[in-house]
């Protein structure tokens, strides 16, 4: 909105209304709902111990204390009985593919400089939970359905001061 | 059954594409052909309006859309407005609450309109996938860049690896809705393709190709439905709702999915919708079908869990041509999402306009489904194919 001591009422169109220029910045910092990975600690979602264990090594998820349910992603409330009194237990750090594609074309924001990577299902041994999760350490061309794969955690570097952590499976046997 | 029944009388579109044109802009497009092609009809008339629309938030940073729709077209709202969000099934989702108003008696005159801009200029093509990439869950799939080509693709995978489907049999999909495409003057893609064509292009999310997959596509497309008592006063033919399923299993992420080369939620909700319209034998029963092709793999996955053919025949289904314009049921002659693109908001719109269109003889000549259609069925599958949407239409109500 312009001052309205800037107003003038152009008659006739015989002189040219008053202009002024607003500057909007070039470039935005990534807010907070661009950013994939959400904040971890207990200040910004219930589900922090997941990803406190995570930080700390080991995958885990939430079991319904009394129904047994094992649910995965984590949650605060069991689907199957609706109880709150669910408990925190390790998964397995090892699996086999059970399905896998590639990004090779445009990755989403903050993944751009990624491509191509592989996207797969991995279908933890021992244990009825398949998750998504990005291969690292092999091309699409070099892998097949069943091969064996294992857990890597990764460190977020980015854009908060937050220590934040998620998960992906690189194939078993590599230590690259 | 429902108290009322309801009718589709007529529509339009905007063109679809890349289109140098806002949201506001093809909301008015479908809307003007909208009410162009409905004589009788005007937005004095129109006692509702229903608006599918998944992202106008991320894409034109606009929300409140079905009030500013009601704007652009001069429409004074008496009874009831909405904005639908059901991801890919956003159309569908709105067509099917304006079909339940009508059916309750709340109104007599509904318009269903579906937006989506999505092309914001190859320089923001990362912010468009993450606009896609978040239909999914966001913090557990969406974070491992798992766009739309990547996971559908993963279903191709495991419906080659557990059926023995082959990649030529995908790519006959491609081919015949990518020609269906080619005779409809509203489609993105208006260029007739063979299989060689498929199989060539690039393997942007491998085993599926570029023209596996369907466009990034800025559309909108519009639909007016009546009662009964109003569209006989309107019209001849019309395309009556007959029966409408939903299905969603309580699992929408990875882990909580029910299959990965299949979609039960598809066979419940076309079951659903069956048995509201009376269809026995689908096969025999249905003459068009619009359903959810976002890529090829799709399609055959659904000829299977419409209950079309046995689980893992669908390959075979395609190969063998049945769901040609002269096959056992005409799929998408409108060109699928393959041939004309998806529009998110818009798509189930304008299938659901293709079967009256069909119905009434008004497309190209190339496309219409030959021996005068009677009874139609359109499906969307949306986000991660958690939900599974199905309509029939008929010429006649029951």
């Amino acid at each position: 909105m312009t001052d309205a001591d800037d107003t003038t009422v152009r008659s006739d169109g015989g002189s040219e209304p008053p202009r002024r220029t607003v500057t909007i910045p070039d470039s935005i910092e990534l807010p907070r709902l661009l950013d994939f990975y959400d904040l971890q600690d207990d200040e910004h979602t219930r589900i922090s111990e997941f990803y406190d264990r995570l930080r700390d090594g080991s995958l885990s998820t939430t079991e319904c204390r009394d129904c047994g349910d094992l649910q995965f992603p984590p949650r605060v409330m069991c689907p199957e009985c609706t109880s709150d009194d669910l408990a925190y237990v390790s998964l397995p750090h090892d699996g086999t593919l059970f399905a896998f594609s590639a990004v090779r074309g445009s990755g989403p924001l903050g993944m751009t400089e990624d491509t191509p990577f592989v996207t797969s299902v991995v279908d933890l041994d021992g244990v009825d939970v398949k998750l998504s999760a990005r291969i690292d350490g092999a091309d699409y061309d070099d892998l097949s359905i069943g091969d064996p794969v294992t857990l890597e955690v990764v460190d977020i570097d980015g854009p908060t001061d937050q220590h934040r952590v998620f998960y992906r499976f690189r194939p078993r046997g590599d230590t690259a | 059954m429902m108290p009322r029944n309801a009718a589709i009388v007529g529509g339009g579109h905007a063109d679809w594409g890349h289109r140098e044109a806002t949201w506001k802009d093809l909301a008015q497009e479908a809307g003007k052909a909208t009410f162009d092609d409905v004589d009788g009809l005007t937005p004095d008339d129109v006692e509702g309006l229903f608006v599918g629309a998944v992202q106008p938030e991320r894409f034109a940073f606009q929300s409140h859309v079905a009030p500013l729709a009601a704007e652009l077209l001069g429409i004074d709202v008496t009874k009831m407005i909405s904005r639908t969000e059901l991801a890919c099934a956003s159309g569908q989702a709105a067509l099917r609450y304006a079909w339940l108003a009508i059916a309750a008696g709340q109104l007599d005159v509904a318009l269903v309109l579906g937006v989506e801009k999505m092309n914001l200029g190859d320089e923001y093509m990362a912010e468009t996938q993450a606009s896609m990439t978040n239909v999914l869950d966001r913090e557990f799939d969406g974070v491992n860049g798992l766009n739309a080509p990547s996971f559908f693709s993963m279903f191709a995978q495991r419906h080659m690896h557990e059926y023995g489907t082959t990649h030529e049999q995908l790519a006959r999909v491609s081919v015949k809705n990518k020609n269906h495409a080619a005779n409809n003057p509203y489609a993105q893609f208006q260029t007739e393709v063979d299989v060689d064509d498929v199989l060539d292009s690039y393997p942007v999310a491998p085993p599926l190709c570029l023209l596996d997959c369907s466009g990034i596509t800025d559309g909108a497309a519009g639909l007016l439905l009546v009662s009964e008592e109003k569209a006989r006063e309107l019209t001849d033919t019309a395309a009556y709702v007959t029966g409408s399923g939903q299905s969603c299993m309580a699992g929408n992420s990875i882990n909580n999915l029910p299959s990965f080369s299949g979609w039960p939620q598809a066979t419940q909700a076309a079951e659903e919708a069956y048995d509201q319209a009376g269809i026995d034998d689908p096969v025999d029963e249905l003459d068009v079908a619009e359903i959810h092709d976002c890529f090829s793999i799709s399609e055959i996955i659904e000829y299977e869990d419409l209950g079309w053919v046995e689980k893992g025949e669908g390959g075979q289904f395609a190969e063998d041509g049945r769901g040609e314009l002269d096959g056992d049921i005409a799929v998408n002659p409108r060109g699928g999402l393959l041939g004309c693109g998806h529009p998110l908001g818009a798509t189930g719109v304008s299938q659901a306009l293709e079967i009256y269109k069909q119905f009434t003889g008004e497309v190209e000549s190339a496309r219409q489904v030959p021996d005068s259609p009677e009874t139609g069925l359109i499906h969307n599958l949306s986000g991660s194919g958690s939900v599974h949407s199905v309509m029939t239409l008929a010429r006649d109500p029951q």
